[in-house]
């Protein structure tokens, strides 16, 4: 009996020490199960979501990184080396975000961002980049104070953000004949953000908000909003509600005959929600971050190469935003030639790119870029499987971009 | 033979420590955040076993006990920047306190509906998140928290190996404790209740005091969880309080082995790991993960440590077949 | 806007939404009350109705069509899963196995839809008779949402009289309170199981086809529904079938009556309502105490 248990106990502590040991060495495993790469190649890392609520955004930033990474190591790289981009999985979670973003500076020696899909995610990376000597390029966030209130000196942001978007919109609306807005927005950052610059600007322009209403983020059911929305007898709506939530109300509105009562003017217009939505969305006026419909070189380019490689699929907003800001951050690298975060930093300052969405200048003082301001009307174009954004004005990037480190205009 | 399991114990005990203590000489430094993440994920789901495994009382709102302590600390480190250790003690009897009242209304009822009650808190808890955006940030969470230095100039825990060795300690501790409690005359009236809950009443223990106790502690150590968290990944976010997680942690328990607090902790571990790590393999990972959930339900139903006992058992089987143990 | 119309918009809003609701809620109350399977992956089910009803709707160009097959296949796909997995597990007394396999099963299924469809989300149209609006005293009501509460209010009609006065319901009913009785009666309980098993994924991928028109089919939809069906079934009483009526109608009301006073409370009303509820009675209810 005593011996059984000496025994036991003996095979027990060399279990423990080998399951120890295992257990040590899966940790490391994963390095070693990253493909060997080139050591001379430029890594930009990718934190985005693959897989959750805004996979769809997720696919369209692969897709594009996917195209560029083709395109540019077809033409030599970037500084003469070939750029690979490595792909994470952030499930659109802040705590995932910088998790993995703090694994690729330590683990893969990576230390370029751009392709977050939330802006709390981006909230929540920006202050750890001094500490990692990182450099971040926003693609697609849209809250004003990431370049206000929160602003850090290693965080550029290439788009178009809300607050931009909505004076966009309060421009081109000055002169029409509706008087009295109402706006709903989704109960998070960015919704509030948005509805937040539109009114100021709504207002000044000499118009009324007469009411707004925010749902929290997972609403389904829209019939109560759109009940308020009529009941307010305004005459246009300013919708700042994003992905599922979008798609949720603007078909709900539709079933209600909404857009026949109201004008419905919005600052997001996404291809994919068009496509899911067909005649639904016809009629939406907006401000578009980016219209793949812009003609200028550079995008006429961009477009047949992606429909080239993507099979006619229509490159959306978010395609769009990140390849602007994957060409604004290369033309800032070769401007650097480095690929350390403070150079980067110094030579994207003052510069401008002549990008597919226009002439884009990354100023200085907050690093916003500056970009053109696009009014898109949803229309049915013959021709054209689905409707398609087409441009009604175009506004200059000074008209549109608030002051320096501010959601707000002073002219 | 008692004395002989219980020498057993601190043997595996001893040798696991040792094995601790060395892990951040071994493993690279980018793996050390997941590493401590996993320990306190493991304290976090060893909290729920108090309930789930001793006391059979399902919570489908544990994640409102580590929202709550992360938050708290988050809160008094961007407000007071009291010191590090005394923010977690502190948090945690914080989210204790608030865990009096919720823990004494979800007792007053059993089984599915005791479950449905603690979600509705933790759904409550993650409403309130929102509506009080002004202290809690909203959607964006509470970002910057740093690890304030102190008492009397401790700073160990602003590395992370330092934090590690924090949060292994806390974990060992509380481990200890459990047992203590679940060793103790309160704990056998636990398994009491958990085996066959009216008779235990009808022997004469106020069932309900009993279940009030031990969900208030189970808060205790689940917010301790949480209030280590913030510090360490420098924010609060509302995910944290996002009520999958009630299921996720859950399922840690269950594939841990429940009723052991050693199993939910593997389980806490072996899940954070393996979420992590299979998403860095491949995009396709959820099918992965959802299937080796049901492998686990169909083919090692008590979990893992049921497997390390099962596997003892066969090797104690075949010993004693062998006949001549015994000298 | 006067208060009558006012009144009667909203309570029109609520019942098309309790009537989603039902479909979703029923389904799962019907598979607890005969197999006390607290399914995790129902969320799950609802949207392969969805998207498979999509597949069929488009392909077919018959909405009618996809709402009366898309069950059916989602009810195969159940039996399958219920059949080869879950079945395993009956002799054992463990709750905590049935939520995890069916937990499993709601990944697994997440994960295979983006697979097949992509994670770009289906929009269906709004099937041509359906749409346009009713004006209910000067106000433009949604013809779409006139149907859902006709279908709803005939579905519940018609499970509660299969359940209530057929000889079928009868055996479902005494299943589901003492399996072993009837069994020893001569009565295929395991068939009596599959049947409702299977029902209940129908119910549920009916409501993922309705629900379509008004939300797209996108990946997000079984997180976000499977919460709500399991508070409604829990504030009606867990394998109460008219409790998930009550419950899908009360829940509706409160959302669309809350979501308007008290919009920063949107989130919370419904759980406010379940704590409420639960503290008075604690089974829900209808439901029996456990």
């Amino acid at each position: 009996m005593a011996n059984k248990n000496i025994e036991q106990s003996g095979f027990t502590r060399r279990k423990m020490i080998a399951g120890s040991a295992a257990a040590v060495s899966t940790l490391a495993l994963p390095a070693y199960l990253n493909k060997a790469t080139a050591a001379t190649a430029i890594k930009i890392g990718i934190p985005t979501v693959i897989t959750g609520g805004y996979a769809v955004l997720g696919s369209h930033v692969m897709r594009t990184c996917k195209l560029v990474e083709k395109m540019r190591n077809a033409s030599g790289g970037v500084l003469g080396r070939p750029i690979e981009f490595v792909f994470k999985d952030t499930m659109g979670k802040p705590a995932d975000a910088v998790r993995k973003c703090q694994e690729l500076v330590e683990r893969d020696d990576c230390r370029i961002f751009t392709g977050v899909v939330v802006s709390s995610e981006a909230r929540a990376i920006m202050p750890k980049l001094e500490e990692w000597k990182a450099f971040f390029i926003s693609h697609g966030n849209g809250d004003g104070q990431l370049t206000a209130k929160h602003y850090v000196d290693n965080f550029f942001r290439a788009n178009t953000s809300a607050p931009m978007g909505a004076r966009a919109l309060a421009l081109y609306l000055k002169d029409g004949k509706e008087q009295d807005y109402f706006a709903i927005g989704s109960d998070y950052a960015w919704g509030h953000s948005s509805v937040k610059a539109f009114t100021s600007q709504i207002t000044s322009a000499g118009k009324t908000m007469v009411g707004s209403v925010f749902a929290p983020v997972g609403t389904k059911d829209y019939s109560t909003y759109i009940t308020k929305i009529l009941q307010s007898k305004a005459q246009g709506c300013y919708v700042a509600l994003q992905g599922d939530e979008g798609r949720a109300f603007y078909s709900q509105a539709q079933q209600y005959g909404l857009a026949e009562r109201v004008q419905m003017v919005t600052e997001i217009v996404a291809q994919a929600n068009i496509r899911a939505l067909g005649k639904d969305s016809v009629g939406l006026l907006g401000s578009s971050r980016y219209p793949f419909t812009y003609e200028n070189d550079a995008n006429k380019k961009f477009v047949s190469a992606f429909q080239a490689e993507y099979k006619d699929e229509i490159p959306d907003w978010s395609d769009g935003e990140q390849y602007q800001a994957l060409d604004i951050l290369f033309k800032a690298m070769e401007k650097a030639d480095s690929d350390e975060a403070k150079k980067i930093v110094a030579a994207m300052e003052g510069l401008e790119v002549n990008s597919v969405k226009g002439a884009t200048l990354m100023r200085k003082c907050d690093h916003q870029g500056e970009n053109q301001g696009f009014i898109v009307k949803v229309t049915e174009v013959p021709g054209q499987s689905e409707p398609v954004p087409k441009i009604l004005k175009i506004y200059s990037r000074d008209k549109i971009t608030p002051d320096c480190r501010a959601t707000t205009y002073s002219s | 033979m008692e004395r002989k399991s219980k020498m057993r114990f601190w043997q595996t005990l001893f040798i696991t420590v040792i094995a601790a203590l060395i892990v951040p000489f071994v493993v690279p430094n980018y793996a050390m955040t997941i590493v401590v993440e996993a320990l306190i994920w493991g304290l976090f789901a060893m909290s729920l076993d108090l309930l789930v495994g001793y006391t059979r009382l399902y919570s489908f709102g544990h994640v409102a006990a580590y929202g709550l302590g992360a938050y708290s600390s988050a809160l008094l480190i961007l407000h007071f920047g009291i010191p590090t250790p005394l923010v977690i003690l502190l948090a945690t009897g914080i989210s204790t306190l608030i865990a009096v009242p919720i823990a004494w209304i979800c007792t007053r009822t059993h089984g599915v509906t005791f479950a449905m009650l603690t979600l509705a808190f933790a759904q409550l808890g993650y409403a309130m998140l929102f509506k009080f955006k002004d202290i809690t940030g909203g959607s964006n969470g509470l970002p910057g928290v740093t690890r304030p230095d102190g008492p009397f100039g401790l700073d160990f825990f602003q590395y992370r190996t330092g934090y590690y060795y924090m949060v292994l300690a806390v974990l060992i501790g509380s481990f200890l404790i459990c047992r203590v409690i679940v060793n103790s005359p309160f704990g056998k009236a636990l398994s009491g209740i958990r085996e066959n809950e009216v008779k235990t009443q009808a022997l004469g223990y106020n069932v309900r005091n009993y279940k009030w106790l031990v969900v208030v502690i189970a808060y205790m150590f689940g917010s301790l969880a949480g209030a280590l968290y913030a510090p360490f990944a420098g924010f609060a976010s509302p995910e944290l309080f996002f009520w999958f997680i009630s299921g996720t942690v859950l399922i840690m328990v269950i594939i841990g082995g429940s009723g052991t607090l050693i199993g939910p902790i593997i389980g806490g571990i072996f899940f954070l790991m393996l979420e992590h790590y299979l998403s860095e393999i491949t995009q396709l990972w959820p099918i992965f993960f959802g299937s080796i959930f049901i492998l686990f339900i169909l083919f090692a139903p008590k979990g893992i440590w049921g497997i390390r006992a099962s596997v003892l058992q066969k090797i104690k089987n075949k010993l004693s077949e062998n006949g001549n143990a015994s000298s | 806007m006067e208060t009558l119309t006012f009144l009667i918009i909203q309570s029109l809003n609520a019942l098309s939404q309790a009537s989603l609701l039902f479909f979703i809620a029923s389904g799962l109350t019907l598979i607890f009350g005969i197999m006390r399977i607290i399914n995790f992956a129902h969320g799950a089910l609802y949207m392969l109705g969805a998207y498979i009803g999509y597949t069929l709707a488009m392909s077919t160009g018959s909405f009618v069509f996809a709402l009366v097959v898309a069950p059916i296949l989602v009810a195969l796909v159940g039996l399958a899963f219920e059949s080869s997995l879950l079945r395993r597990l009956y002799k054992r007394q463990d709750g905590g196995a049935y939520l995890m396999i069916t937990f499993g099963l709601a990944v697994i299924l997440d994960e295979a839809i983006k697979l097949i469809w992509g994670a770009d989300p289906k929009g269906v149209p709004t099937p041509d008779l359906l749409q346009g609006v009713i004006i209910i005293l000067d106000f433009p009501f949604p013809k779409y949402r006139i149907f859902l509460i006709l279908l709803g209010i005939s579905a519940a009609a018609s499970v509660w009289f299969f359940l209530e006065k057929t000889r079928l319901g009868l055996l479902i009913r005494a299943v589901s309170q003492n399996s072993e009785m009837v069994s020893a009666l001569g009565t295929d309980v395991t068939f009596i199981r599959r049947l409702v098993f299977a029902i209940g994924c129908g119910l549920a991928a009916i409501g993922g086809v309705l629900a379509t028109p008004m939300v797209t089919a996108f990946l997000g939809m079984a997180s976000s529904v499977v919460i709500d069906a399991f508070v409604i079934v829990i504030i009606g009483g867990m394998g109460s079938f008219l409790g998930s009526i009550i419950g899908s109608v009360l829940v509706a009301f409160v959302q669309v009556f809350g979501a308007y006073y008290v919009p920063d409370l949107a989130l919370a009303i419904m759980y406010m309502l379940m704590l409420a509820i639960l503290v008075l009675r604690p089974g829900g209810l209808l439901g029996k105490e456990e």
